[in-house]
């Protein structure tokens, strides 16, 4: 392989305050012009990997540090991190909160600045970087008038400017909806494949990393457990589901059907094309058994809870957000609505929710118009849960917060206690009832505010983009708990980008795009819609597309949603399953 | 969007072409004059002539009528105090025994009766209000005639800690996105069946106390992702850096600042030297 950029000898790292080690004995080199993705679950010890590359673990933050990476020749421990900055790039999570000018063109100046780079050398690489991400004609623009993936591919922008040795993203993509996923996947590419960068990425985005890198390191409670390629890495299901991490579903998918025909008649692809070309060896061995039926979505009341017509809504500042969209949504039923940033997704809810008002048509719920409804009124009856479970936490313990609704909706003393012993019982909270809420761990911290939801005994609950930002074991995590609710006989709305996650919990599909509905039905017939479902950039799961190539090959349909639907029908031509 | 830029004239002027230093002068001087100054009819011309200068290059008037409803009560509050009770410190400054009632109120009012408010006490009173206003409008014309960029770099020059112009950055970076996030908790806070509308103002007031934790804290885990971050961008806080807007002062910023100096200078001579500023009453 080429030069090493990087080489980390046997670190091990302790934050101050804490007892464990958060990096154990992490050995590592990482070569020019390679593309090199960290995996693993949170906690791992991803980010700090990350930040030792420049030097901020330990000079930042203190701590114990073992060992000693070298970046560019140099020690992380004996150069300052000003220096370091100009041989490592970083990228971080949130869009927000790491751009720190007041327009796009001092953004990209900002480090070079610090570097005391001259001006005229600043001034031309600000339209190339620019270029490479592809934000030309942004330069004064304020970065909040920017999309999430403008604002990633903008830090993308500004880190590239020096001409780092190393980049270094650490999950930049889990903030960001399909498309702005999309745009920075493919922009980190080209950095790599057309301008040589060496890339080192963080992401729980298998598909993708399968897709892009050429090695993976596998991190697991501050342990390097697996370093490799992605086919040696991603075909490891056993390794991957021992450490709660997700696969690529090709792999899944291949894997089960090893499984199932108790020998291996495949080999496990991990990425699509690769699948495809399986799916038809696979195809000549093998039948799918279409004879016994898929689950179905239950038959519910044609009455509809929440009933939408002819809605527009237009905002202050001239949108049309919403052109006149109609749609019935029944008690008890599980809704996936889904699409791009911008498709009124948010504005519907926002409606549903009274925050918002027609602009014309009208929303019932339960018949009645919701215009008759305040918005404490409406708490009773719809519970809402929004992405940050941070935003939704006001008070000083756990119990304190599950009674908080309760009480702003004036309930006797007596109901107040008794559906606050019930609430932290259903949502085994009750050990933390004098607990500060924040104290608690992010997936606790959400328990608390569903809890504090579900005290008001609403019909409805809506969870807004529940999985964002979430690893693997934490989104599945939110939507069991959307299943219980939903088997409580909640009516259960959810909108997310993750739509590989959503098979198993909901039984309908709302698609929408530029304030339209584009699709409404079952969530089996709407994920076979991908012409669709690519118009509006939304990507079904692998296993859904390799279920219409096997489809394309026998000429036959096969409405399977996941790995688990796919082979568990796989029968062997000579019947030796 | 309203929020994202600081609020900038919106046409240009010889004003917003000037570097950001003469306008930085201007602010100092004219508010150490305006401080100085005691003399109703010269602070009141320059009140009038800030007031005159901030509409002519391009300051909207309903900025400017905002601050004066705002400051309405205050200015009311200093007119009765100093009509009323301002009679110890006026007499010392004239030179006087007596002052000139202007509003005698009648011994038999209750409360206030016998109370006398006086010509010169309110002339002072007045006089206090045209200084806090000159203090108030310098600003606006000094900062939202000037782009952000340049400010800043004007600051560094004018040997102001980058660090402390790089907090006035943030500041306007970070702002919109705290308005934002106070938005988002009062609105979650009303799914959970707070009715805002049919709050008194004191019960009102304890909710916005609520929304102090989840900001606060939100506010912190922030701050020390912007301090990473900005590790990571080689900041060191230190004016030793490049800068790629300048900050090049033209013949005009020359002339202005020589100007200001001489205004400052001059000013200070008058009114040390022959009296001229000091308080007198018209009356």
């Amino acid at each position: 392989m080429a030069n090493k950029i990087a080489a980390i000898d046997n670190i091990s790292y302790m934050y101050p305050r804490s007892e464990d080690f958060v990096l154990d004995r992490i050995s590592l080199d990482i070569y020019a012009g390679e593309f090199l993705g960290l995996i693993g679950p949170t906690g791992a010890g991803k980010t700090t990997l990350c930040l030792a590359l420049n030097g901020i673990v330990p000079q930042f933050y203190g701590g114990r540090f073992y060992g000693n990476i070298q970046i560019a020749g140099m020690d992380t421990l004996h150069h300052p991190i000003s220096k370091l900055a100009r041989y490592v790039g970083e990228v971080f999570e949130d869009p927000e909160t790491q751009l720190v000018a007041t327009s796009v063109q001092n953004e990209i100046a900002f480090a070079m600045e610090n570097l005391k780079f001259d001006r005229e050398e600043i001034l031309a690489r600000i339209p190339e970087v620019l270029a490479a991400v592809r934000l030309e004609g942004t330069e004064q623009k304020h970065p909040a008038e920017l999309s999430g993936g403008q604002k990633q591919r903008l830090a993308i922008a500004a880190a590239l400017a020096v001409q780092p040795d190393l980049m270094v993203l650490d999950e930049p993509t889990s903030q960001l909806d399909p498309v702005g996923a999309e745009e920075v996947f493919s922009t980190v590419r080209e950095l790599n494949r057309h301008l040589g960068k060496t890339i080192v990425m963080v992401s729980h985005a298998a598909e993708e990393m399968a897709e892009f890198v050429d090695r993976l390191a596998f991190l697991s409670h501050g342990e390097l457990i697996a370093c490799g390629t992605p086919e040696e890495i991603y075909s490891d299901i056993e390794l991957l589901t021992k450490n709660d991490l997700r696969p690529p579903q090709v792999a899944s998918t291949f894997y089960l059907i090893n499984q199932k025909t108790n020998r291996k008649i495949a080999d496990v692809p991990v990425q699509l094309d690769k699948g495809k070309d399986e799916i038809v060896k696979i195809a000549k061995m093998a039948e799918f058994d279409l004879s016994s039926p898929l689950p179905d979505p239950k038959k519910y009341s044609n009455v509809p809870l929440f009933s939408v017509k002819d809605l527009k809504h237009v905002y202050p500042d001239g949108t049309e957000a919403l052109h006149g969209i109609s749609l019935d949504i029944c008690e008890g039923e599980y809704v996936l609505i889904i699409g791009q940033n911008g498709a009124g997704k948010s504005t519907l809810v926002k409606h549903f929710l009274h925050l918002l008002s027609p602009t014309s048509g009208t929303v019932t719920v339960a018949g009645k118009d919701l215009e008759k409804y305040t918005v404490g009124d409406l708490a009773r009856r719809i519970g809402y849960i929004a992405q940050n479970p941070d935003y939704q936490i006001f008070n000083a313990t756990v119990e304190e917060e599950i009674s908080f609704a309760l009480k702003n909706l004036e309930f006797p003393a007596e109901i107040v206690k008794e559906r606050t012993e019930h609430s932290l019982e259903s949502m085994g909270l009750t050990q933390f009832r004098d607990r500060h809420p924040l104290s608690l761990p992010k997936g606790d911290r959400a328990r608390v505010v569903i809890a504090a939801i579900l005290a008001m005994q609403p019909e409805i609950i809506i969870f807004d983009e529940p999985t964002t930002g979430q690893d693997y074991r934490g989104a599945r995590y939110i939507l069991e708990l959307s299943r219980q609710l939903h088997e409580m006989g909640k009516t259960v709305i959810v909108i997310t980008h993750h739509l590989y996650l959503m098979p198993g919990y909901a039984e309908r599909a709302i698609v929408m795009g530029k304030g339209t509905i584009l699709m409404d039905g079952p969530i089996r017939d709407v994920y076979h819609r991908t012409e669709l479902l690519g118009s509006t950039f939304l990507t079904p799961p692998q296993a859904v597309l390799l279920s219409q190539e096997l489809g394309n090959l026998n000429g036959r349909e096969y409405p399977f949603l996941t790995p688990e639907e796919l082979s568990e029908r796989v029968i062997l031509k000579n019947r030796e399953v | 969007m309203a929020m994202l830029k600081f609020q900038t004239v919106g046409r240009d002027s010889f004003f917003t072409k000037l570097d950001f230093r003469p306008k930085l002068l201007m602010i100092v001087v004219i508010s150490i004059i305006a401080f100085v100054w005691e003399n109703p009819i010269m602070v009141g011309a320059l009140a009038i002539l800030i007031i005159v200068s901030c509409l002519l290059v391009g300051v909207r008037w309903s900025y400017i009528r905002t601050i004066l409803l705002i400051m309405l009560p205050f200015y009311i509050i200093l007119l009765l105090t100093h009509g009323f009770f301002n009679v110890d410190q006026v007499k010392t400054i004239l030179g006087v025994k007596e002052l000139k009632p202007m509003v005698v109120i009648p011994d038999n009012w209750w409360l206030i009766g016998g109370g006398t408010i006086t010509w010169e006490g309110f002339f002072y009173g007045i006089t206090i209000i045209f200084k806090t206003l000159c203090l108030t409008l310098i600003i606006p014309l000094g900062i939202f005639t000037t782009e952000v960029d340049n400010m800043i770099v004007g600051m560094v020059r004018s040997k102001i800690p980058y660090k402390i112009a790089f907090i006035f950055s943030s500041t306007l970076r970070f702002f919109p996105l705290l308005f934002q996030e106070i938005q988002n908790i009062i609105e979650a806070q009303r799914l959970r069946g707070l009715a805002m509308e049919k709050m008194g103002p004191v019960k009102r007031v304890r909710v916005y106390s609520k929304v102090a934790i989840p900001l606060i804290l939100g506010a912190m885990v922030k701050s020390q992702q912007l301090e990473v971050v900005l590790q990571s961008k080689a900041f060191s806080g230190d004016s030793d850096r490049t800068y790629i807007h300048q900050s090049i002062l033209h013949r005009l910023d020359w002339i202005l600042i020589a100007v200001f100096l001489l205004f400052f200078i001059v000013s200070l001579v008058l009114y040390v030297g022959f009296g001229i500023g000091k308080f007198f009453s018209p009356v």
